[in-house]
């Protein structure tokens, strides 16, 4: 154990220096003790309504259109605001929600909703089955920078209104005011859960036909955007939607977001109970948090969903040559990125552990820095690690989001791929700037890439690399990977409702990303939340990342006065 | 430049010579601190660097100055963002300080006359260079970094003391101005022009050689003022791009662990507070012993 005056030393050091640089911060971060959570004003208590709670994140929102490009920022609130036909509980199964029942016919070719009658968009209006139709065409339209549009595709007529060809869906038929159908080419097991995603949440009818930037996002969900509550690049706050077809879904009056602000800031203003969640605390404050008996109880870990890799532009060189691609895959040490990343693992394909399928035995070849040198031989770039000659000529771009946790990475990555004659010219840009880049088929020959499960099913990950999935201006498929082989593989899997049929399909695409490495992949990531003592309710969900719906406030007196301003503890 | 009455004014000033000694102890890290230090900047020492509990390891034998938060040795970085800090300081005020003399020794010899001549116009030179100073001090120089970050997709070194040397000679230009105008009602002065030596060759013969000792005084705190706006820009991540070290992307770095490794931020910290206090004693002594009427 180290001795307080041991630790208050080098503290006073760092408060002299960050004094002298004017960083009035920094030195409140010296003392390793946390302060006490507030605790619950009752220790039995049935929930109750009321309150706002305050949440931040480091980076900005992206957008908060459900149909255009999301992110995880955007999506804490995206689900908040629009409900889906359908959505998952807490064991992922698909449960009704807009939608009070569906029937699926014709061999699984047809799904019929039929909606619940009476609920209230946020702007007034009733849902109805042609808003489902207007909502899911805009969602789709060639215009819309839609990540997920693939998903879609088993859609009868997908590829005519998807081409511009065609007005209108063909396959969405409103069978009645509250009756929508959507008719499908083939059988698709996962498409009850792709209804879930946001991408197919109806929307008001201020939001037209079309996708646009300036439309205020106004949907159907428990909360609604308050007026000039969106303070792009500052904060957002979403008030409780009164008319909710269900009064008990939510109990908090609203939740307002603060953005661009830091970890180390969170976490004091979390302590001080400026804020009632954090997520994603860096390690040495989620090991203080965890080793905390007081706040241990306080974090929660998420659901493991989430897989990371580099990804390399196959029509950018030097990827678009497959060996350097395989060179990169083998001379990556994975092991490496997690050190004091407690919500890391490593991984090495494309299933996190908790998506339905995930089979060890499918990883990709380890490490093997001698198979990496061979690689770039066969690539035609020979490297000789002990004379530092040969190699790709010129430095790789290599767009990182700056000041996040991706940058650390990425400079043990460009340490590593020095290793086999790959040099890594390191661009740090702004979180939205880097996910457009990424997404830009001229965008950056690699980036560092995230998968969250948008739905719980293997092809929630396979699809990303199909040809399908390929958007010139916003690409779900961020490494434009186009393999008409493995096309057919991920459609049959898509289609075959035999589980042990669909898994050995599924094997093969896998076999096809290692080979082929349009990705390497490096990790999978678990988030974690810490909150207050008096945030109750608050469970991890197995898809939405960040799920707030059935949390409520029970504040002390102490809180209150923290949360209204008041007195310093 | 320095006589012997300013030398021995210089040397009887002891928080002057402390600065110069400050100044030479961090120019002498950075030239030879990167040779001294066990390990490479650039590389992590997954091995040496990761404490038991996968925290960075402290100040040691092995690290002097302790390891960074992805294991590379603190020490190195250190040194090798000063030669980066440094050069960048230097070469910066070197920009600021030819852009500013210029300037003000053109408005000062030109203040209150309408000269020269361009075509049938006379051209209030003073009045048009101090109203482009007006301007340019509004103008955020952060911004303009920003601006031509993102121009040019990435920040280097060049950009950077480019940028501050372009934007940093304001306030050198209004001091010159002033000297100048003394200089020029200076008698030698007024012969040369009574002679009728062109103006260009009176001001770099009479006027520089006479307002020297006050530009090497404001180069020398402009310096210490480079360090700090460079850091500036590389703890608010618009300097220069990781990996290379800059010791305010490492401030930046490691002060999400100033808790449990307080070296991260102490180390580079320090060294700012001391750089800049180094310039700044040094030409506060300069001026003290260039100007003995301020003494």
């Amino acid at each position: 154990m180290r001795s307080i005056r041991a630790r208050f030393e080098p503290c006073t050091a760092a408060l002299l220096a960050s004094a002298g640089v004017g960083l009035a911060a920094v030195p409140l971060g010296c003392s390793d003790a946390l302060k006490a959570p507030f605790a619950t004003a009752h220790a039995d208590v049935t929930p109750m309504r009321g309150g706002t709670l305050r949440l931040a994140h480091w980076s900005d929102v992206r957008n908060l259109d459900p149909h255009g490009q999301g992110d995880a920022v955007g999506n804490q609130a995206v689900t908040l605001l629009f409900d889906g036909l359908v959505d998952f509980d807490r064991d992922s199964h698909v449960i009704p929600k807009l939608a009070e029942r569906w029937d699926v016919e014709d061999e699984g070719r047809l799904y019929r909703f039929v909606l619940r009658q009476g609920i209230v968009m946020h702007d007034g209006g009733e849902l109805t089955a042609d808003d489902v139709k207007r909502s899911i065409e805009r969602s789709l339209h060639p215009a819309t920078p839609s990540l997920t549009r693939s998903y879609f595709s088993g859609i009868v007529g997908f590829d005519a209104y998807t081409s511009g060809k065609a007005e209108h869906l063909e396959g969405v038929v409103v069978e009645g005011r509250y009756v929508v159908s959507f008719h499908l080419k083939e059988p698709d097991a996962a498409f009850l859960s792709i209804m879930a995603i946001p991408s197919a949440r109806p929307v008001c009818a201020t939001a037209g036909n079309r996708f646009s930037r300036g439309w205020l996002p106004c949907g159907a969900g428990p909360f609604k955007l308050q007026t000039g509550g969106w303070q792009r690049g500052a904060s957002l706050r979403v008030v409780r939607h009164d008319r909710y077809y269900d009064p008990g879904a939510t109990y908090l009056d609203a939740v307002e977001w603060t953005y661009l602000m830091l970890p180390l800031p969170q976490r004091f203003r979390l302590e001080d109970g400026a804020l009632d969640m954090i997520i994603d605390p860096v390690f040495a404050d989620y090991a203080r948090f965890i080793g905390d008996p007081r706040w241990k109880t306080l974090v929660v870990h998420l659901a493991a969903n989430t897989i990371h890799g580099e990804s390399m532009n196959t029509r950018m060189a030097p990827f678009d040559n497959v060996e350097i691609r395989r060179a990169v895959a083998a001379a990556i040490d994975r092991d490496s990125y997690i050190v004091n990343r407690e919500n890391m693992s490593p991984a090495n394909q494309l299933l996190p552990r908790t998506i339905p399928g995930f089979d060890p035995s499918w990883a990709c070849p380890p490490r093997d820095e001698a198979a990496a040198l061979e690689h770039m031989r066969r690539a035609g770039y020979p490297f000789d690690p002990a004379s530092g000659k040969g190699g790709w000529p010129r430095p790789i771009p290599y767009v990182v989001s700056a000041r996040s946790g991706d940058e650390a990475t990425a400079q043990l990555l460009q340490q590593q791929l020095a290793r086999i004659g790959l040099r890594l010219d390191l661009r740090g840009v702004s979180w939205p700037a880097w996910q457009a880049i990424a997404e830009r088929i001229d965008g950056a020959p690699m980036v560092p890439w995230g998968n969250q499960a948008d739905y719980p099913d293997a092809s929630a990950f396979f699809d990303q690399f199909t040809t399908a999935a390929i958007d010139p201006e916003a690409s779900n498929n961020v490494a434009f990977y186009s393999n008409p082989g493995y096309d057919a593989v991920v459609a049959r899997a898509r289609h075959e409702m035999d589980p042990a049929a669909r898994h050995e399909l599924y094997r093969r695409a896998n076999d096809m990303l290692c080979d082929e490495a349009p990705w390497a992949f490096t990790w999978a990531q678990r988030d974690v939340v810490v909150h207050q003592g008096y945030v109750r309710g608050f469970e991890a969900h197995p898809i939405w990342p960040f799920d707030v719906r059935r949390v409520w406030l029970d504040r002390g007196d102490q809180a209150l006065q923290h949360a209204l301003g008041g007195g310093l503890r | 430049m320095l006589d012997a009455r300013a030398r021995a004014r210089f040397v009887r000033n002891r928080a002057a010579v402390a600065g110069a000694a400050v100044v030479a102890a961090l120019l002498l890290f950075a030239l030879v601190g990167p040779a001294l230090a066990r390990h490479d900047a650039y590389t992590s020492d997954f091995v040496n660097g990761v404490s038991p509990t996968g925290m960075p390891v402290g100040p040691g034998a092995e690290f002097p100055l302790g390891a960074d938060r992805i294991f590379r040795d603190v020490f190195a970085r250190l040194a090798t963002g000063g030669r980066i800090s440094l050069l960048i300081a230097v070469a910066s005020t070197a920009i600021a300080t030819v852009i500013g003399a210029a300037v003000g020794i053109v408005a000062g010899y030109y203040e209150g006359e309408r000269a020269p001549r361009l075509g049938r116009l006379r051209l209030d030179v003073d009045g048009a260079l101090m109203r482009v100073v007006d301007v340019m001090l509004a103008f955020p120089f952060l911004l303009l970094v920003m601006a031509i970050g993102a121009a040019l997709e990435k920040t280097t070194a060049v950009t950077i003391f480019v940028v501050l040397g372009i934007t940093g000679w304001l306030g050198i230009a209004r001091v010159l101005r002033s000297k100048t105008m003394q200089v020029r009602a200076l008698d030698f002065v007024v012969a040369s022009r009574a002679l009728g030596q062109p103006a260009a060759r009176i001001m770099l013969k009479h006027v520089l050689p006479n307002v020297a000792g006050t530009l090497v005084v404001l180069a020398t705190v402009q310096v210490a003022q480079m360090i700090v706006a460079d850091s500036i820009l590389s703890y608010l991540g618009v300097g220069i791009a990781p990996p290379t070290p800059t010791w305010g992307a490492m401030l930046f770095d490691g002060q999400s662990y100033i808790g449990d490794a307080p070296w991260l931020v102490a180390a580079p910290g320090l060294t700012i507070v001391l750089a800049v206090w180094g310039f700044n004693m040094l030409g506060e002594g300069l001026r003290d012993a260039l100007d003995p009427r301020e003494v």
